[in-house]
Order: structure tokens, then sequence, then C-alpha cells
């Protein structure tokens, strides 16, 4: 039996971490193109040829929206190829900041060593507000992603659902505090009937609500986390990761005050 | 001449009754040429009556007219010019008749309202001011009497109308913006700015206030709202970093059913106004008495026993002597009542202190033998009369609000003696606790206790504390004991009295003043019919009116703050059992809504997660770095 042409395994590498990467792309709205370098594990030069491609093919479409890189979305046929069976569209203008951000989050909870380890997986807001589907007149609060982390591991917090949020811009006290106690006591996944959101005497959904956060949101966290008393305990807050803002964000965002 | 003067008053007579029947004659004319407005007036006023409004509220519904008028007279000066809308009322009216005159009523109506609507509801003020002004006065109505059967009249509407206001779904909340704590609908004010809703802002919640009102009136729903609305504002504003959270002491010194019955509803209300967690103590939580510093508990728990005086005064130094030896014992302070008595068993004090404590220690505790089985007897009785309720785990701040029933009705000295520990602990707990808190103490029925603490001692402790008092009494004899401390709690109320029925509301209403009002005599001609000549003068009139606060009806309320007077008709809440028990509501804006009882009974309480989760810190601070620091 002939073997393989020399390099026919690292293109095979390259076609699958290329399809991985749509369906990221599919599953964040859209991506910029110097994160989904990061994704691709390629330099972003490189990740504008793989775009060229996917567009040329029918599968994604590309434009400036913001500052920076380009920004990358698949088309109704990318996410038909995908399986993803959401409703195509281009990214809204108004959520570029807090897409980006949330991709960046997603980004580094996957380089952390555990995240591999664990067998963790990311769910992200696309999907869930998918799963809800379009309810009018709903009014649950769905978080940014959840970070599933499977049972039977030796990781102690297995089996463990978080609910991840990234905060830009701080809202009031009253209201974070609302939200976080939605995501602490929700008891039923996203889309269930009513009657399951919030079941005494069921489980939590979410063990924690880890809080990703920009130093402007960070003391009206903090002052929330404070309030729910026990249940704060549950709420875990951490800085935004470096390039999570936009580039080209107001002053007091700029990267170089996050982490 | 005579014939010519009898000549001269029938022709005065003539041209009077002449002039006056032209004048009616006149006004009837203009009445009808301008029949939309005197439609509009005439219905204004009825509505007026009908509600008890003041004509103010009139004037504000002219000030809500005026975008429309605005809108109305642009559109004409656009379409026609300048001209034309100067002329636009006159247009509108002649309109008007030209289209009624072709029976289209519909659009003589639509073309007239713009200028009739607003002239008419300003006619209406001015009318309804005058005949509510002149009957105020006493010089409306056929007798003076007409004042006295319209004030009635109008209060009866005017209850009625806030009764309709609070039974609106949502028309009342709990709280409003800018720190208000709404108590209901305003039946009448009086040198008090005239509003629709009732509110109290939360710094008068901070202050002292006095709450009287016989059985059955309403008082505990009153003093409910006012708890709930307290806990809300005071959540609110933590929230906002705008102060510390609240803290909510009930101290029922009545005790009985009637206490449980109102404690369970008392957590009800407070969980749904946001308050993560409430306490009836002694039932379902305990406080630590020994949490009080060692001198402090020495002091304290030799007050808790009383003492006889002149040479029995003596025993009382001996006990303070002994029990100070006792708790302030160099292995530290007692932990339980157990363990403070067994600190009197032959030996313990001379072993605690071996190695220890000064030579006059050692001097007492030799002497000490004779006597530490009498002090162990007097703290043996005093504890089993202070039960377990102070000698569990536990302090203030475990809870938001905490709802203390002291059994004072049919077990005075246990209730005196648990009064003055909850106190004590309060007032440690206010000075010196482990988070600064903003507390409103609530005692109802305090004299019953308030042998061994006075109430206004008690006031005056609260206030060098910065705690808020709020003393509630079914009487005025029941504030306190004598009539100086009765009025010495009065005079401390800067956050307002809230008097329900009583029978004796003269002292506290006393306390709102006067005003001055015009006092009119009339003349009499042949009874009953009263002529309208007489004299007017300005005197001093109570800005309280007694008749109706010993008729107020029950969940009615008179707001004694600032020498003024608001009757309010108070909004009850409406806390379901099952909404209550959640607690993931923060900061409702409303009680109104419950919940389905039989349902929420069925429902177990929610499984938490363990208090401790597994640390995740390696994981977040691989992909995070570590949490922010302050």
């Amino acid at each position: 039996m002939p073997s393989p042409p020399a390099g026919h395994a690292d293109r095979t590498q390259r076609a699958d971490r290329e399809r991985a990467g749509l369906i990221f792309v599919g599953e964040m709205y859209g991506v910029q193109i110097d994160q989904l370098a990061l994704v691709l594990d390629v330099t972003p030069r490189r990740a504008a040829a793989v775009v060229a491609r996917w567009r040329a093919a029918g599968t994604a479409e590309s434009a400036v929206l913001s500052r920076g890189p380009r920004w990358v979305w698949l088309t109704k046929a990318g996410l038909a190829t995908c399986g993803l069976r959401y409703s195509p569209g281009t990214p809204g203008l108004s959520r570029l900041a807090h897409l980006r951000a949330a991709t960046a989050a997603r980004l580094a909870f996957a380089v952390a060593p555990q995240f591999a380890a664990g067998g963790a997986y990311w769910r992200s807001e696309r999907l869930l507000q998918a799963r809800m589907g379009g309810r009018i007149g709903q009014r649950e609060h769905v978080p940014d992603g959840e970070v599933h982390w499977p049972d039977e591991t030796a990781l102690p917090w297995a089996g463990e659902c978080w609910a991840i949020e990234t905060e830009l811009t701080p809202k009031t006290a009253a209201r974070t505090v609302t939200i976080m106690r939605e995501l602490l006591t929700r008891t039923g996944d996203y889309g269930c009937l009513a009657a399951d959101v919030q079941v005494p005497g069921h489980p939590a959904r979410h063990a924690r609500a880890v809080y990703l956060c920009s130093p402007a949101a960070v003391p009206v966290v903090r002052r929330a986390r404070a309030f729910l008393g026990t249940l704060g305990a549950r709420v875990e807050i951490r800085m935004l990761p470096a390039g999570a803002a936009l580039p080209g964000a107001s002053e007091p965002d700029r990267e170089e005050h996050w982490r | 001449m005579i014939g010519r003067w009898f000549a001269f008053l029938a022709a005065r007579a003539i041209v009077r009754a002449g002039a006056r029947v032209l004048t009616w004659l006149t006004l009837a004319a203009i009445a009808v040429a301008a029949a939309p407005v005197s439609l509009v007036c005439a219905g204004a006023v009825a509505v007026a009556w009908w509600c008890g409004w003041q004509p103010r509220r009139l004037l504000a519904a002219v000030a809500w007219c005026g975008p429309m008028v605005a809108v109305w007279l642009a559109w004409t000066a656009s379409s026609a010019g300048w001209m034309a809308a100067v002329s636009a009322p006159y247009r509108a009216l002649a309109d008007f008749w030209r289209l009624a005159g072709h029976g289209d009523l519909a659009g003589a109506a639509a073309a007239v309202a713009p200028a009739a609507i607003p002239v008419g509801l300003s006619a209406g003020a001015l009318v309804w001011a005058y005949l509510t002004g002149s009957l105020a006065a006493g010089v409306g109505g056929l007798s003076p009497a007409s004042a006295v059967a319209f004030d009635r009249r109008q209060w009866r509407h005017q209850a009625r109308s806030a009764r309709a206001r609070i039974a609106m779904p949502g028309a009342v909340p709990l709280t409003m913006r800018g720190d208000l704590v709404v108590a209901g609908a305003v039946i009448r004010s009086v040198c008090h700015r005239a509003g629709i809703l009732a509110t109290v802002g939360y710094q008068r919640m901070r202050s002292h206030q006095v709450v009287v009102g016989t059985t059955g009136t309403g008082k505990t729903t009153l003093l409910l709202r006012l708890w709930a609305g307290f806990m809300a504002t005071c959540l609110r504003r933590h929230a906002k970093g705008l102060g510390a959270p609240p803290l909510l002491v009930v101290l029922d010194c009545k005790g009985g059913s009637d206490a449980r019955r109102i404690a369970e509803r008392f957590g009800h209300v407070l969980k749904q106004a946001g308050a993560t967690s409430t306490a009836a103590w002694p039932d379902e939580a305990s406080l630590s008495l020994w949490a009080l510093p060692p001198r402090q508990l020495t002091t304290t728990l030799v007050d808790l026993i009383e003492h006889g005086t002149g040479s029995a005064a003596y025993y009382a130094d001996v006990m303070d002597a002994f029990v100070a030896l006792a708790v302030e014992a160099p292995c530290g302070p007692p932990s339980s009542a157990k363990d403070l008595l067994a600190r009197f068993e032959p030996g313990w004090l001379a072993a605690a202190y071996a190695g220890a404590g000064t030579a006059a220690d050692h001097v007492l505790i030799r002497s000490a033998s004779r006597h530490l089985t009498d002090v162990s007897l007097r703290l043996r009785t005093l504890f089993r009369r202070l039960g377990p309720g102070l000698d569990g785990p536990g302090t203030f701040g475990d809870a938001d609000a905490w709802y203390c029933m002291l059994e004072g009705t049919d077990q005075i000295p246990v209730a005196e003696a648990q009064a003055r520990a909850l106190v004590d602990l309060l007032a440690h707990f206010a000075a010196s606790g482990p988070s600064q808190r903003e507390i409103l103490l609530a005692v109802d029925e305090f004299s019953a206790v308030s042998r061994r603490l006075p109430i206004w001692q008690l006031c005056e402790r609260a206030r060098s504390l910065g705690l808020a008092v709020q003393v509630s009494a079914q009487s005025w004899q029941g504030l306190a004991a004598t009539e100086d401390e009765r009025y010495r709690i009065a005079a401390s109320a800067e956050g307002g009295i809230w008097l329900l029925r009583t029978p004796h509301p003269e002292p506290l209403a006393a306390l709102a003043g006067t005003r001055k009002v015009i006092d009119t005599t009339r003349q009499l001609g042949r009874f009953p019919a009263w002529r309208r000549r007489g004299s007017s003068r300005l005197v001093d009139a109570p800005v309280v009116d007694l008749t109706l606060i010993r008729s107020l009806d029950v969940g009615q309320a008179a707001d004694i703050y600032r020498g003024g007077v608001t009757y309010v008709q108070v909004k009850q809440l409406d806390a379901g059992r099952g909404a209550a028990r959640d607690d993931t509501k923060a900061c409702p804006a409303d009680l109104g809504a419950g919940a389905n009882d039989a349902i929420a009974d069925e429902r177990p309480r929610q499984v938490q997660w363990p208090a401790a989760l597994p640390d995740a810190a390696p994981v977040l601070d691989a992909a995070f770095g570590p949490e922010p620091r302050p």
C-alpha cells in the first residue's frame, strides 16, 4: 500500500483546523481576523487568505465593520455547511465590542491547560439564544457563554457549568445583582419550559458566574457580589484578557489597563 | 314727601332687581353662546366635587392641555398665518355652531375641543376655588352649618377617591424615586404639599417616629409598609453605594399568638422587599448574650437581676464583684450560661486566677465561698427567665430583619429582662458591629416592659448610637408610664407622628400646632335664613381635626410632620407566602402581586450548591490572571 505523500498530514490538520474555525465563527456571530488567526493558529495574513477562500466558496462574508482587522461571519450557506441552524446576518455594529470581548474570553479559556485536560467546552450565546427560539416577550437573561466541565475528570470542579459574563461598561449595581441572582438560581437549560426555569428543590444550573470585567466595571460588579451575601461566593471576578477591547476604544478601556 | 320716599324705594328695588336679572341673563347668554366651555366647566366642577379634588388639580389638568393647544395653534399658524392663530378660539367656536347646525356633532366637538377644554377647565378651577374658598371661610352656603356639611361630604368623596386609587393595581408602589417610601394615597392634606401619593422621605425613616392607634385600626398594616419601604429603600441606596446595608429590629412587647402571626407576615413582607434573610426571635433564631465584651457583659448581667434598695444594695455590689471575676477571668469570657454557672463552682475562680489577677482579686476570691451559691442561684433564675433565645449562637448581623417577641402580657419580668438584654446587644452591635448598618429599631407597646429601661432613655441612647427608633402604642397613655415621659417621647419624634383612630388624640394632635383661618360671623335673619352680612377675622385653628382623628376608618392614618398633617389611606401589602420565600428579587418596586399560596407551599426549598465550592482559581488565574484587588 503506497504511503501518503509528504505534507499530507499537515494539510489534513490544516483542513481540520479551518473547519473548526468556520464553526467557531458561526457560533460567535462574527470574529475579527486577528482573533480568527489565533483560532486557526496561523498568522493574520494567512487567516485573511483563508477568509478569501471561504468568501470564494460562498460560506463566509467579510467587511470592515470597526477599526482594526476585518470582521468575518458566515453566510446562510456557511451556516448550513456547518450544520448550525442560526439566522444568518451581519454582526450588529452596536455589539461588535461585546462580540470581541466574548471571543477573547473564549480564546483565553481555550489556552488554559485545565480546559483541554478537563475536556471542557464552550456554549456560545448564539447557541443559547437559538435554543430559546424567538419567544416574544422573553425576559430571561442569557449569559455571554457557558463553560461546561464534563464529569469523570480529575478536576475538582468537574461536572460544573459556569456562566460567563463579559462586562465592558458598568451597569447599575441593582441590575447587576439581579442578573447575578438570575444566573445563580436558574435551574433549567435555555429553551426549557417556562415552569422549569427556576424550580425550587432542583440544583442550580450554573455552579458559578464568572465575570470578566473592564477596569470601569470591576467596582460595580464587586459591590454587587458583596450585596448577594452567601450567594456571592459563587461569583468569580477577573479582568478581561488582553486584546478583548476593540482597537481604538476609549482611553480607560485600552488594553494596557487590562491584563 | 312720604309718597315720594316710597316711590324712591320702589324705584330702587325695581332697578336693583332689574340689574340682577340683567346680570343673570347676560351670564346665561354667555354660557349658552360658549356652550362647549360651559359644559367642560360644569363637568370639571362636578368631577372635582365627586372626587374631592383641590382646585389646583384642575389647574394641573389645564397645564396638561398645553401641548395640545400649542400644537393646535402652531398648526393653525402654519396653515393660515399668525392672525388666524390669534382668532383661532373664536373661529373654533363659530365652526362649532356651524357644524352643530348641520347636525355634525362629532365634527363640532372636535373643532372646538382644543379651545374649549383648557378654557373650560380653567373656568371650572376658578368656580371650584370660589365655592370651596367661600365655604371654608364660612361665607358660602345657606347657613354657617353648610360649611360643615360640605366638609364632611368632601371628606367622604376624598376618602373614596383614595380607596379607589390604592385599589388600582400598580398605582401605589412601595417606593419612589428620590428615596421616598410610599405609605398610601392622600385623602387630604393640611399645611402639607398636596399630592396624590403620601410619601415619607428616607431621612424621616432614619429619625424617631411615633405611631399611635387602637387595635384594629390598621396600625400593623401601616408599620409593615413603613418597614418594607425602609428595607427596600435602604437596600437600593446600598446597592448604589450611598449607604450601609439595613438592619431592622422589631421588638413586639405584647407577645402571644398574635405576635407569631405578625412575625410570619413580617418575614414574608420583608423578604419581598429585598431582605436576604429575616429572623423571628426566639422561635426561629437566637442571639448570643456572650458576644458582648466582658466588661459590658458584667454590667448587663448585673442590671438584668433586680436588686433591692437601701441596705440591700450591698448585695448588688457583692454580685457585681463576683460576676466581674467570673466573666473577666484570665481564661476569657464565658461562652454560654452553662459556662458562666460552672465558674461559680467551688474552686473554679481560685484555679482560674492562679498565677494571674491582682492581689485584690485573690482576697475577694478567698472571701467568696459563702456568697457563691447565692450568686449562682440568682443567675440560674435569670437564665431561666431569659430562656435559650439569648444563649444560642447568632448576632444581629446574621439577618437583615429581626422580629423579637417578648411575652410582655403574661410574663412581665421575663419580658423586661429580655428587652433589656436585646437593647444592650443591639447597642453593642451598633457601636462596634463588624460592619456598619443603617438600623431602625421599632418597638411596639414598649411601655409594657419599660419599667427597667425607660423608653425615653432608649430613644436618647439610640440617638447617640445613630439608630432610628419607631415607637408604637395603642394609645397616648400606652406610650410611657408618666405624662412627662410621654411628652419627651412625642417631642423627640422628629421623623413625624402617625395617628390612627384613637379616642384621646389631643396631646399628639397639639404637636402639629395651629394655622391661620378665616372665622366669619353671619347675621341671623328670621330662622332658618342667614343673611349675607357679618364680619370676618383671622383666628388660630388646630391643624389636626380632632373629630376626624376620632372617626378615622380602618386603614386611614394622619401623618403629622412639621406643622402639617396629611390624611392617608394606607395601601396594604399583599405579600403572598410563596412569593416571599423567593429571595431572588432584589428590590421590587411594589409588593402588590402576591403568589399562589397553595402552589408555593408545595414547593420544597431550593437546594443550594454547597457553600464551599472547589477552588477554581487555577483555571481562572491561568486564563485571566488573579482576581483584581479593590
